[in-house]
């Protein structure tokens, strides 16, 4: 009885030792900031005078001065222009390579490749590859007869060029994940639809869809997440430019943050782009608590 | 029957042929371009082999600009980040997974609710915190915020940590082990694979970091190479042999991570999407 108590004890005690380090981290790091971001975002506060309280008046003047309305709207434009062809890529190259065979293996791991490439130097790579005069696109273009535009100093071209660079990286690692989801799906499944005389896109419709939802969800949710938050790419390709063209939140919030230093206005559209990442991610987890649970024999 | 086997198979392998060329040409012709002089980028074809292979981009970037200093700070940062990440996680997750104490469930909850802050949350108060405490232009506000672990390290670790047999460890204890001794020398082996794909993971984001260390750092003595690159291209804009020599520092590296852990990073797919 004793032993056991002392064992307990000693566990108890052992459990918080281990513990310590991460918590502390997590609070001073994590929980504190975001307390803090809350309450800056209610002053006006430069870092170098004395903070005034001016209760929600950061959240009017972000949509009146800062231009935090444009913003909202290029980081929704971004994330469509993403994820949509990101998430169709990915499905499409996971079912085009789901066999075996040593060639389509060596395939599959080169396009998880990108994954790893540093986006900031990534972005100096596209840069070249996009450049309107040395750029082997518009090599490539002239090539057929065609006047490539200068896509980063474009209007109309910037964001698409800044997204496909965000695609090219992570469609491959998306892919992994509808691999995986694909090769859960028992081949009995198909069998059975094709004896019922199921056509090859009536079966991906209404069986290989529906079974891949859970995967679909996870890819478009993290996806959707990672994209709002875009920063290095935009950063080193445009600087928010041209114009404001793609001048997307985090873009903003580095630029009244510090280069501004309006701390309180900063703080104001970091509390915006949570709510709207936290919106996203409450609504995954209500849409998974929903989702029809497929048993498999 | 047979001649459109053959040309359907030809149609396959083309198709994955464009489809490799699409993610590997950037990196070859990005490898080219770093060995040739300015006037034959400007001049000449991507795709054309260098005609008068040259170091010489490489010896500038290092001798006259600073990415030996870069390229330092970045390996340093990293490994420390790495090392602190995975292990307080470890150690973290081990607790939440296999130890009993009051307050489990709640502090788990309190991780769980911190995995859905973004980090971009926390760049403003950081900077604020971090200025306040002198700590801005210092190495150490380059790892502090990540190096005591991530919630979500712990719950994957904690998730895998479950999946082991309990036997073990309560045949260890039985045989009169001390826990840090359960640890090290039982649980430690027994979760090398979730061990490897955390490790990963923190050497990824230590590596590829940018928004941070660009808000974090002003000096060139204290930059990562990320925040090196995005600047020494906004200056030397166009000169694209440089440019291009630069960024392959910082990609090379995170290449050879790949080929060397390839398997690895391709598994652990299942692992991450699976404990979601």
């Amino acid at each position: 009885m004793t032993t056991d108590t002392g064992n307990r004890r000693r566990q108890r005690l052992t459990a918080y030792g281990l513990l310590a380090p991460s918590l502390f981290g997590v609070t001073v790091f994590l929980a504190v900031p975001v307390i803090l971001v809350i309450a800056f975002s209610f002053l006006r506060w430069n870092l170098l005078n004395a903070p005034e309280f001016v209760g929600l008046a950061n959240y009017v003047d972000v949509f009146r001065y800062e231009g935090a309305g444009h913003a909202l709207w290029i980081t929704v434009l971004y994330v469509l222009l993403n994820i949509p062809l990101q998430t169709a890529l990915a499905l499409g190259m996971a079912m085009l390579m789901n066999r075996t065979g040593r060639f389509t293996s060596v395939v599959r791991v080169l396009c998880v490749l990108p994954y790893l490439a540093t986006p900031v130097a990534m972005a100096v790579v596209w840069q070249w590859i996009f450049d309107p005069t040395n750029g082997m696109v518009n090599t490539l273009l002239s090539a057929v007869g065609v006047t490539g535009p200068d896509w980063l100093n474009s209007n109309m071209w910037a964001l698409p060029v800044v997204a496909f660079a965000n695609i090219w990286q992570y469609v491959g690692y998306n892919m992994l994940f509808f691999l995986a989801g694909l090769q859960a799906i028992p081949a009995q499944v198909y069998e059975a639809s094709s004896i019922d005389g199921a056509s090859r896109f009536r079966q991906f419709l209404h069986v290989t869809l529906p079974l891949l939802r859970p995967t679909l969800l996870f890819v478009l949710v993290t996806g959707v997440i990672g994209s709002f938050q875009v920063f290095d790419t935009v950063y080193v390709m445009t600087k928010g430019g041209p114009g404001k063209a793609t001048t997307v939140m985090n873009q903003l919030i580095y630029t009244s943050g510090f280069q501004g230093f309006r701390i309180g206005a900063a703080s104001a559209l970091s509390v915006i782009l949570f709510l709207i990442i936290l919106a996203v991610t409450i609504a995954q987890f209500t849409y998974f608590r929903k989702r029809t649970v497929y048993e498999m024999v | 029957m047979f001649i459109n086997r053959i040309a359907r198979r030809t149609a396959y392998v083309l198709l994955l042929l464009v489809i490799a060329a699409i993610f590997v040409t950037p990196y070859v012709f990005a490898v080219m371009a770093a060995f040739k002089p300015l006037g034959e980028i400007q001049s000449g074809h991507a795709w054309d082999l260098p005609k008068n292979f040259t170091f010489d981009n490489f010896t500038t970037i290092f001798g006259e600009y600073h990415f030996g200093d870069y390229l330092l700070n970045t390996a340093g940062v990293t490994l420390i980040l790495a090392v602190g990440q995975v292990g307080f996680s470890f150690m973290g997750a081990y607790a939440f997974a296999r130890l009993e104490f009051p307050g489990r469930e709640a502090v788990f909850w309190g991780y769980l609710m911190m995995l859905m802050v973004p980090n971009v949350v926390t760049m403003i108060p950081l900077y604020v915190m971090m200025s306040k405490a002198g700590a801005v232009n210092t190495y150490w506000a380059l790892f502090l915020p990540y190096v005591f672990g991530t919630p979500y390290t712990v719950f994957l670790m904690r998730q895998y940590l479950l999946s082991i047999p309990g036997e073990v460890i309560e045949a260890a204890r039985l045989d009169g082990c001390s826990e840090l001794r359960i640890l090290t020398r039982v649980v430690v082996p027994m979760a090398r694979p979730i061990i490897v794909t955390a490790t990963i993971i923190a050497v990824i984001f230590g590596w590829n970091n940018f928004l941070w260390p660009l808000i974090a750092t002003d000096s060139n003595a204290l930059q990562t190479l990320t925040v090196g690159i995005a600047n020494f291209n906004s200056n030397f804009a166009a000169q694209w042999n440089l440019v291009l020599a630069g960024s392959l520092v910082a990609l090379i590296p995170m290449v050879v991570l790949f080929v060397v852990f390839q398997k690895h990073i391709v598994n652990s797919v299942n692992v991450s999407g699976a404990s979601r």
